[in-house]
């Protein structure tokens, strides 16, 4: 036998495998490491999100039928115990999927609708004529006429919509049941002065005093929806003694009764908006507070004579805003330099104190300073003089988060990782500058095929989603028994371009 | 190998210290062990290639790209 000696080839395990970076620290700064792993997304309603997106695709919208049924519940608990006749009406515009109308109506709210195109949904839904709440600056004549034959609730907004009722009424000679929609100033923030007739200058007592001169309009109800995000539930008991006084008015001019009152939505969900410097949990009101400023307002202020009015509500992004995520998956990683980085104590900035100090990275995309990091407060690596900021290209964008114009979605890895977080941009996948989901999202570092999740996004993006470069993704819904169901397909070639007509002598290129 | 890179102070936890300028840095694990086997005469960048792909569960596109930016980074602050 030869004396050589055989190689024994071994199979080592591996180390896990984390971005090799490198970051300046001033004097001060901890060990990044010491806190563990980082917050993951793994699961929605125990479903895991990389089976989500292996199943579905990446990006996929993902709501939870379980979320939007307890936070229905749990506002309408809130409402119910303050006041004894309560009525939810499903905001349709906040998110019109059907399944998603249907589940709300399933725990039984009627709708709320602000056009031709959501009152047509509504009715195909199969919410009879009575239970629909007809809002909005433009109703048509066709669209006021149907309402009127299927006893719809008509908000009136203008005065020409009053003046086309009348004319409709007439013609008919009928008398056609109204409530007028008032903007009042709470003081609180800007007034929605769009909408529907002033209650700050006269403008609604000479509404008033109009109606009692035509026989054939009866009013039933006033409206007020005081605006979107309201963080302070005073604009609420603003809103709600007004509508009384006007209701007590209408009713000394012989006008009404006054069936109800209609406060709108506008009720704060945990999203956080840009520039908002405490997180949601320690901002947004508790329904219960919404609740009680409206209730026991009305419940002073009504004359005790009198059968208190029913209450409607027309909340919507309250309900449905954390009862929806955003899958998406990293397609490219990057980095890239901070201009005119000033480096300061980021842990002092989130308690409220030196305030002069917080980091102060300039934003490459002319949308000012952001100081998101600083809110986190803590499980953050600091970016202090930090030589590059990490910068990522998911298959997502502003295409279908139009709300990140106002809020900053939570952004969080869908895998558990001990790699520190760090300030990290987050890039949308359209061929448009613009497309910046988030300027600074503390994340790990995160390589491609990786899935990041975002939070609460169930309010306004999927129906303000647009066809836009991306074809829309499909959604899905994890009903109470967690199981994953199609909502929503994901478009093709097809679907998008269904509407288009080709005129024959262009029917070939050339 | 430069000055820099040689006289650079490390410890297990990725805290680095540049004796030559005074300033501190915090590397990542892999950037950790990169440094080392920079100090220990790898330079080359395939050779760092090899020794990372056969050290740590991450694929050659991936290892190539954030190698390629750590590289980068390192010759900016002259430890290289």
């Amino acid at each position: 036998m030869s004396g050589s000696i055989i190689p024994i080839k071994t199979t080592l395990v591996k180390l896990a495998y984390v971005t090799p970076t490198i970051r300046r620290l001033d004097a001060g700064g901890g060990n990044p490491f010491r806190h563990g792993h980082t917050n993951a997304c793994t699961q929605i309603d125990g479903v895991s999100v990389a089976s989500l997106a292996k199943e579905f695709g990446s990006p996929l919208f993902v709501f939870s039928e379980a979320t939007l049924r307890r936070k229905y519940r749990e506002a309408h608990r809130a409402f119910a115990r303050h006041y004894p006749d309560v009525q939810f009406a499903w905001s349709y515009k906040t998110n019109y999927l059907n399944a998603i109308c249907n589940a709300f109506h399933q725990e039984g709210a009627i709708a709320e609708v602000v056009s031709d195109f959501e009152y047509e949904k509504a009715r195909h839904n199969g919410i009879p004529g009575r239970d629909i709440i007809f809002n909005g600056p433009y109703k048509s004549r066709e669209s006021l006429m149907r309402a009127i034959d299927e006893k719809a609730m008509i908000q009136v907004d203008n005065l020409d919509e009053l003046l086309t009722l009348t004319d409709i009424a007439k013609q008919r000679s009928i008398v056609v049941p109204i409530a007028l929609r008032i903007h009042i100033n709470t003081h609180t923030h800007e007034v929605w002065s769009k909408f529907g007739f002033s209650g700050d200058n006269g403008e609604a007592e000479q509404i008033l005093r109009r109606l009692t001169t035509l026989d054939c309009l009866r009013l039933r109800g006033l409206h007020c929806h005081v605006g979107t995000f309201i963080l302070d539930p005073v604009a609420y008991r603003i809103a709600a003694s007004r509508l009384v006084e006007l209701a007590v008015t209408a009713q000394a001019m012989n006008l009404g009764p006054i069936e109800y009152l209609n406060l709108g939505g506008g009720f704060a969900s945990k999203a956080r908006l840009h520039g908002q410097y405490l997180p949601p949990d320690q901002v947004t009101p508790s329904i219960d507070s919404y609740a009680e400023a409206i209730c026991s307002t009305i419940q002073t202020l009504w004359p005790t004579s009198q059968k208190l009015p029913r209450l409607y509500l027309e909340t919507g992004r309250a309900l449905i805003d954390e009862a929806g995520w955003l899958i998406s998956t990293v397609v490219a990683v990057k980095t890239r330099p901070i201009q005119g980085a000033t480096t300061l104590p980021i842990a002092m900035a989130a308690y409220g104190k030196g305030g002069q100090d917080l980091t102060q990275s300039r934003s490459a995309h002319g949308k000012g300073l952001s100081h998101s990091l600083s809110a986190y407060g803590k499980n953050i690596h600091t970016q202090r003089g930090a030589l590059t900021h990490n910068a990522i290209v998911i298959d997502a964008g502003v295409h279908l988060l139009y709300t990140a114009t106002w809020y900053q979605p939570t952004i969080l890895p869908a895998k558990a990782t001990a790699d520190p977080l760090s300030a990290t941009t987050v890039y949308g996948c359209l061929c448009m500058n613009i497309d910046v989901v988030r300027e600074e999202a503390p994340l790990p570092s995160l390589t491609t095929g990786d899935q990041i999740v975002m939070h609460p996004v169930g309010a306004y993006n999927v129906t303000q989603a647009m066809q836009f470069i991306q074809y829309r993704p499909a959604v899905v819904m994890i009903d109470e028994a967690g199981c994953p169901r199609i909502i929503r397909r994901k478009e093709d070639l097809r679907y998008v371009q269904e509407m288009e007509e080709m005129p024959a002598h262009l029917a070939k290129p050339n | 190998m430069s000055a820099k890179l040689d006289d650079l102070l490390l410890n297990d936890r990725g805290f680095a210290f540049d004796a030559v300028d005074g300033e501190s840095y915090q590397l990542s694990p892999t950037a950790l062990q990169l440094v080392r086997w920079m100090q220990a005469g790898d330079l080359e960048e395939a050779v760092l290639l090899d020794r990372l792909m056969d050290s740590y569960e991450v694929d050659e596109h991936t290892a190539r790209r954030d190698l390629d930016s750590f590289l980068s980074t390192a010759r900016e602050l002259g430890w290289s």
